[in-house]
């Protein structure tokens, strides 16, 4: 599995014409009004998201029956469902962010390793890709986190793991091909150590491949996140995440099923917007798939 | 050939091998075991009988090697929590979650390839864009959510099936299928682009320009080569077959491996996630083991002892 050949991306710059269908279009603005959110959710959220009302409690969204004082309703405590929400979003997003630049910079960092040693560090880190590849990863996480406990942060770094094999295997077959072609054979000819020549020569030369996986793998950083705040193993109150949004939320299918569906189709919509985009991405800059 | 397997072997054997040591190392990694179980307040001298009943009071070298060797008896400890067997608490759990997941596969399967097949074959038709939306629809929604939503129209709403537990074959019927949705959206998109990376290939053209009727050039040329991708793929989810159903198992409360394990894990019964873990890693290892002996089979580049054949 390990030695799968990389095509060498000949990414051309796609034309100035972009034309951009009307389901991405929708993803793309979806995708803007979630980090929006994220980034205005102290301003614009109506409460605190630890902020009880306790005689609103159970209060159903408008249209359900609700109060304008609680549009998607409130929970158990009185807490509202809206503010809760735009929080969660803000903490699932950044930790999806966080997590995937870390596995796309450990991942690039040891395909660079492995593509300019080759011989021994390749075959450990071709080693260790295997052994990445073949353990599902939410099992290992759910042993990282059973033999260390858990913490915002550890909980990030470990999600950064996510996938890390998978940059390792693009950089290193993209690093060795562009090692094989004049302009970085020319850098180095020009006294540029190895740091500059994969910093500032090649790295640049297969961003784009990159960017198009770290959009991949986004949406499935979200989902691994909110899978394991679901199962109490992720993020932990009273900080709140989609996910736990919806672990929550679980415990009032019954009685109050908004607390669940809020979050639920947050998640679905926003990892749809970004597959659809990615995919957009992935088609517009691979032209081997034309 | 002969090669070829011996190299896959010896790959698969020391995966398992680094799983066993990564299970080592972040086991002592984590701190004193014996602190974990014990409570904060235990008189020392408890601590310490602790330490030596686990043998954690030797030198990490000699811990590692009594582990390994252990392993390779087949002892792999004792669940810290009621002192059973490690190996038999997770044994006891494997039918539970074999029957959600192998009916789960046969649907994913039985689904998931024709209709990716289908698809490719009608590029950018009606029925492609519809099953290819249902299989992106598929994939991103997370499988707590599609199984909670089942649960809300079929158990809550309408009240035809049973929201969770076990029992009767009416309870599995929902986590099956949310199991099965899933996967079968994951592998329709894979075998669509399987199948389009293969019918974009010169011999897929020469094959027609020669005059061979479309649908032997796809029984003859397309299906086999798009093959090998796609095995990889239900190689991988074979390998699940053991702990894939991790979350669906918790969210309808099925007393499978998935939910021992998310039990083991809040409680940090290490022998357990140990245990379950190193079958999964047995499970999926070999898995793979197995589609690389396919491989061999299914691609005649592979097959080195017979000369000629094309791909």
């Amino acid at each position: 599995m390990s030695d799968l050949a990389i095509a060498a991306p000949v990414a051309a710059p796609a034309k100035a014409r972009l034309h951009i269908p009307p389901g991405v279009a929708i993803g793309l603005g979806w995708i803007l009004l979630m980090l929006a959110v994220a980034f205005l959710a102290d301003i614009i959220s109506p409460y605190g998201y630890t902020a009880l009302d306790l005689r609103n409690r159970l209060s159903p969204p408008i249209g359900f029956g609700g109060v304008w004082a609680h549009p998607l309703g409130t929970d158990e405590l009185g807490r509202d469902v809206l503010s809760r929400l735009i929080h969660s979003i803000r903490m699932s997003l950044l930790i999806a962010f966080g997590a995937t630049i870390i596995g796309a910079a450990f991942g690039t960092t040891m395909g660079f390793l492995a593509a300019h040693f080759r011989g021994l560090v390749e075959q450990a880190v071709l080693a260790l890709v295997d052994f990445s590849a073949a353990l599902p990863f939410l099992i290992l996480a759910l042993a990282v986190l059973a033999f260390f406990g858990n913490s915002l942060w550890l909980f990030i770094v470990l999600l950064g793991f996510h996938a890390w094999e998978r940059y390792a295997r693009i950089a290193r077959g993209l690093a060795i091909s562009a090692g094989a072609q004049g302009y970085a054979a020319a850098v180095r000819q020009l006294g540029a150590r190895p740091l500059r020549v994969y910093a500032r020569h090649i790295l640049p030369n297969i961003a784009s491949t990159l960017i198009i996986s770290m959009t991949l793998a986004f949406p499935e950083v979200i989902l691994l996140e909110s899978g394991l705040s679901f199962l109490g193993l992720g993020v932990q109150p009273p900080a709140t995440s989609l996910g736990n949004m919806v672990g929550y939320g679980r415990e009032y299918l019954t009685r109050a099923p908004w607390i669940l569906l809020a979050p639920a189709f947050t998640i679905i919509l926003t990892t749809l917007a970004i597959s659809i985009v990615g995919d957009w991405l992935r088609d517009k800059l691979d032209p081997t798939l034309r | 050939m002969l090669r070829y397997l011996a190299t896959r072997l010896l790959r698969a054997l020391l995966t398992i091998a680094m799983v066993v040591t990564f299970a080592f190392v972040v086991l002592r990694l984590s701190g004193d075991p014996a602190l974990l179980i014990m409570s904060v307040d235990a008189p020392p001298e408890a601590v310490e009988a602790f330490r030596t009943a686990w043998g954690l009071d030797e030198s990490l070298w000699v811990q590692y090697v009594k582990y390994f060797n252990a392993i390779l008896h087949g002892d792999l400890g004792r669940s810290m929590r009621d002192g059973r067997d490690a190996i038999q608490l997770v044994a006891e759990r494997i039918p539970a979650t074999l029957a959600l997941t192998l009916p789960a596969l046969a649907i994913k399967i039985g689904i998931g390839v024709p209709a990716g097949i289908y698809a490719a074959l009608h590029r950018n038709s009606l029925t492609d864009r519809v099953v290819m939306t249902l299989a992106v629809m598929g994939f991103t929604v997370p499988s707590f959510v599609l199984g909670l939503l089942l649960v809300l129209v079929f158990a809550v709403q309408l009240g035809w099936l049973p929201s969770g537990g076990d029992g009767t074959w009416r309870h599995a019927v929902l986590p099956v299928v949310t199991l099965g949705v899933g996967g079968a959206a994951v592998l329709a998109r894979f075998t669509r682009s399987a199948m389009l990376e293969v019918l974009g290939q010169p011999y897929i053209r020469t094959a027609s320009a020669k005059g061979v009727p479309w649908h032997a050039v796809v029984r003859g040329h397309a299906l086999p080569n798009a093959a090998i991708p796609t095995v990889t793929i239900v190689g991988f989810m074979v390998g699940s077959l053991i702990a894939g159903a991790v979350v669906v198992e918790s969210v309808f409360s099925w007393p499978g491996v998935g939910r021992l394990l998310v039990v083991a894990v809040a409680n940090r019964d290490l022998a357990v996630v140990q245990c379950i873990l190193l079958l999964v890693a047995i499970t999926m290892v070999s898995s793979n083991f197995v589609v690389d002996l396919l491989y061999g089979a299914l691609d005649p580049r592979l097959r080195q002892s017979r000369a000629g054949g094309a791909g």
